[in-house]
């Protein structure tokens, strides 16, 4: 029964993503990869990656989405142009499309790894405690760089969103 | 202080003193000239100290390294240095002082002053040099320091002129020189002038006629022998001072040096070269000599007429000599050419200085035929210049009559062709210079500036005072030889002919003064033109001669060569190469250029291609 | 405990990063380029993810953690720059925004 879900969650995922790129609203764009989040945090959960698939949920589709639609809404988008295809980028596009396809064809039908059931893994990104003790011994400097990284998107956030006057110029 | 480090500091004193007043006191005259006459006595005194020291030394230090190859700066101080250091830093500091008085009317005396500091120190250079290269290096200096002197009333072209003149020439000259160093370099593998005497007298030296040629190609430059003499008459453009110091004493003194110290790499048949290019100088001067109406050129051709003397004499080479009752074979040649050097230093340092004297005293006239009478109004320069005169036509008790009876004697030894024509050019030199001597001061004054001449100041008559002395003195034993030491030894002299020498240089200059004072009278014509206008005419166009060759070579065949070569230059390197590259180059940003569209997606656009071609290199595809 | 082998889901994340890659590609408006970047950021973690399960390590579930992280603050920072920009161009349509041609 899991299989099917992961299944129908794929497929969930795909459609919306398709969405998202291809809608002519930036609000319907916003709202589709929304649920195109949810579908891969559905994932998460099916490989046992608990606290990521909160975390998705929580820190992309919750501020991060939510950012871009106050963003879409201050810049008062209406209509966007769609698919854009003219000239030598149409024809740079055609390629891009092939190569594309055929990475992932040759991934689908050939690419072959090795691997183990599941059930014969122990999952060891379910129990929270082995996550946590991961994250402040091995790899404590990254976490504090991350948080440092932090402080600056914000200074530099704060910064760019200033509007500078005329005084403040000279 | 060690000896090594006094020869240092005599070496560096005058840089310094260079340094200062090309830095800081390009304006201020007076302080610049007080450094450079400082400078002058401190290195005067510590000469005197370490020559009367007694202490002979080598050190050297490398300074340059290419693999095998090395320069290295070092000290020779023996008693060939010695004697050079002492004519060179006691005549020197007494020419600063006589620039003091001299040049104190000039605005650019900084400039002057900087200019005499760098060529004692260039000089000192060529004096304590150890090797060929460092000798080289101080050569070139010293060409540089007299243009830069030459050229000091830079307003008039003349002055330019004769500035160019004169280093292009020496550079003729020095090329030689280099060819003679590489090649003696690729010979031996050394320069070391010590190690090259060792070799000598191991015996190891290979028979090469073309080294010591080469080298003497310097020595033609340098000391304006034939035919690259055409310099020294036209660097009379320089102040009076600087004609005394470089263009009599010392720097074309560093010739005749030069070849003493290389002496043992001469060989029979160049040294006969040398000898009849440097009669064949001595005579052509005095010849020229006979017909120039300017002071300074009349001593100017006599610089050059004794030159040839010294290098004749060093071309005469060595000698038999009956030394306490067995016989030896001695460097005759260096020794009668250091004598002629060191009398020929002091007593044509004063005649130019006592010219220099009477310039100044007339008001910058230089024309002798323009003066007259200067004996009563000039005593000290009038007696001072007159024992000049005495001295350099051989009157017998003077510096010059020892040291010129030494060449005639190993003239008369070795070579008697050599012997007449130098008694002919000896006849000829004291004509031209009693017939300065009289036409100059005595009479009556023949102009303005004339007749209202006077004495310099102390500054000026000081020197030449000293230096009179030293002329009279100079020549005997006691003092040429505590001076020169080991050098003294090597002067020429026999019993057996020694009486025909004596006659023979007593002949030559009373016929010669007689004839002068006889023929001469002080008016405002040049008798000998009056005369017999031919025999004038013929004795000018022999200065000009080789003035006008060389000009037709210059214009008609370099100049056409460099044209060609400009042409070349023109297609290939300007527009060719260089333009070429650099249009290649534009193009190379043009295209780089193209590639900034503006447009976001273009750029994705190249990113993924990049990505492709990264993941073709990586599974193998190329 | 799902029995889906680590092939498809392979598969299904380079899926997800090719419809973002097209996005980016065709789109001309800046936002909605950017939501398709961080599709593509997705279908990254998915990936990071299915390898750490099927591997048995934490070390994947970790570097998602940062992604998410990272990704996060550019997001704020990219959006501020577009706000800014807007506010001098008045559009965002990237075909119009070649300041930087030649």
């Amino acid at each position: 029964m899991l299989d099917s879900l992961f299944y129908f969650l794929a497929c969930f995922s795909v459609i919306f993503a398709v969405g998202a790129v291809t809608s002519r609203n930036a609000v319907n764009a916003a709202m589709c990869f929304l649920l195109c989040l949810v579908g891969v945090s559905g994932i998460f959960a099916l490989l046992e990656a608990y606290l990521l698939a909160v975390l998705l949920v929580l820190v992309y589709a919750g501020a991060v989405v939510a950012l871009f639609l106050f963003i879409i809404m201050l810049l008062d988008m209406k209509r966007v142009s769609s698919w854009h295809f003219k000239g030598v980028s149409g024809l740079a596009t055609v390629i891009g499309a092939g190569l594309l396809i055929s990475g992932v064809v040759g991934i689908a039908t050939r690419g072959k790894l090795e691997s183990l059931p599941l059930a014969d893994v122990p999952a060891s990104g379910a129990s929270l405690k082995a996550y946590g003790e991961a994250l402040f011994t091995t790899y404590l400097l990254p976490l504090q760089v991350v948080g440092f990284l932090l402080l600056i998107a914000m200074l530099g956030v704060i910064v760019l969103s200033k509007k500078f006057t005329a005084e403040e110029v000279q | 202080m060690t000896p090594v480090q006094q020869a240092l500091f005599i070496l560096l004193i005058p840089l310094a003193s260079a340094a200062i007043i090309a830095l800081f006191l390009r304006r201020k005259g007076a302080i610049a000239t007080a450094v450079s006459v400082t400078a002058a006595a401190a290195l005067a005194g510590l000469s005197l100290g370490l020559i009367f020291g007694g202490d002979r030394f080598t050190a050297s230090m490398e300074w340059l390294r290419f693999g095998s190859f090395s320069i290295s700066l070092g000290f020779k101080f023996d008693d060939l240095a010695a004697l050079m250091l002492f004519v060179v830093s006691f005549v020197g500091f007494f020419i600063h002082l006589f620039s003091t008085g001299y040049m104190h009317d000039d605005k650019a005396r900084a400039r002057y002053f900087g200019g005499l500091s760098i060529f004692m120190f260039s000089m000192l250079g060529i004096v304590f040099a150890d090797n060929l290269f460092m000798m080289f290096i101080f050569w070139e200096l010293v060409g540089f320091s007299s243009y830069l002197l030459i050229n000091h009333y830079h307003e008039k072209q003349s002055a330019a002129d004769a500035s160019k003149k004169a280093f292009i020439t020496n550079r003729v000259g020095d090329f030689g020189f280099l060819l003679g160093i590489i090649l003696c370099y690729a010979t031996y593998g050394t320069v070391n002038l010590t190690e090259l005497s060792a070799i000598g007298d191991a015996g190891g030296l290979v028979y090469s006629r073309l080294i010591p040629l080469l080298l003497f190609c310097g020595a033609v430059g340098k000391s304006a022998q034939m035919p690259l003499h055409v310099w020294l008459p036209d660097a009379m453009e320089g102040p009076t001072p600087v004609s005394a110091l470089i263009h009599a004493a010392t720097m074309v003194a560093a010739g005749i040096y030069m070849l003493c110290r290389i002496e043992v790499l001469m060989v029979a048949e160049a040294l006969n070269i040398i000898m009849w290019i440097g009669t064949i100088t001595a005579l052509y001067a005095a010849l020229c000599a006979i017909v120039q109406s300017d002071i300074k050129k009349v001593l100017a051709y006599s610089t050059l007429s004794q030159l040839g003397y010294m290098v004749a004499a060093f071309g005469l080479g060595s000698m038999a000599v009956n030394h306490g009752g067995h016989e030896m074979v001695i460097a005759a040649g260096v020794g009668a050419a250091m004598f002629h050097l060191t009398t020929h230093a002091f007593f044509k340092a004063l005649l130019f200085l006592g010219s220099g004297s009477v310039i100044h005293g007339c008001h910058h006239e230089q024309d002798i035929f323009k003066m007259g009478g200067l004996a009563k109004k000039m005593p000290i320069t009038f007696i001072t210049f007159t024992l000049g005169v005495f001295a350099i036509i051989g009157f017998p008790g003077l510096a010059g009559f020892f040291s010129k009876d030494a060449i005639l004697l190993l003239a008369f030894q070795n070579n008697t062709a050599v012997f007449g024509i130098l008694a002919f050019s000896a006849v000829l030199t004291a004509f031209y210079m009693i017939r300065m001597w009289k036409i100059v001061f005595f009479g009556s004054a023949r102009s303005e500036h004339a007749a209202h001449a006077h004495e310099g100041g102390f500054s000026m008559t000081i020197p030449l005072i000293v230096l009179a002395v030293l002329a009279v003195i100079g020549g005997y034993t006691g003092i040429y030889g505590k001076l020169a030491g080991g050098i003294a030894q090597l002067i020429p002299h026999s019993d057996a002919a020694h009486t025909t020498i004596l006659i023979t240089s007593l002949v030559v200059m009373i016929l010669g003064a007689g004839a002068a004072w006889l023929f001469y009278k002080p008016s405002d014509m040049d008798t000998l033109e009056q005369k017999s206008t031919g025999l004038f005419n013929g004795l000018s166009a022999l200065k000009e001669s080789f003035d006008v060759i060389y000009g037709y070579y210059v214009a008609k065949v370099q100049q056409r060569f460099a044209m060609l070569l400009n042409f070349f230059e023109q297609i290939f390197l300007a527009g060719l190469i260089i333009r070429g590259f650099s249009g290649f180059v534009g193009l190379l940003g043009l295209g780089a250029r193209a590639l900034h569209t503006g447009s976001l997606h273009a750029y994705v656009y190249w990113f993924l291609l990049g990505v492709v071609l990264l993941w073709a290199l990586i599974t193998g595809m190329f | 405990m799902i029995t889906v082998g680590l092939n498809t889901c392979i598969l299904l994340s380079v899926v997800l990063f090719a419809i973002g890659f097209f996005g980016v590609l065709l789109r001309k408006n800046t936002l909605v380029i950017y939501i398709s970047l961080e599709l593509m950021l997705v279908a990254a973690m998915l990936l990071l993810v299915a390898f750490s399960r099927y591997n048995g390590t934490l070390d994947g579930n970790i570097f998602v953690f940062f992604i998410l992280t990272v990704a996060a603050a550019e997001v704020a920072v990219g959006l501020a720059i577009i706000v800014a920009l807007f506010r001098q161009r008045v559009t965002i349509e990237v075909d119009q925004l070649n300041a930087l041609k030649n």
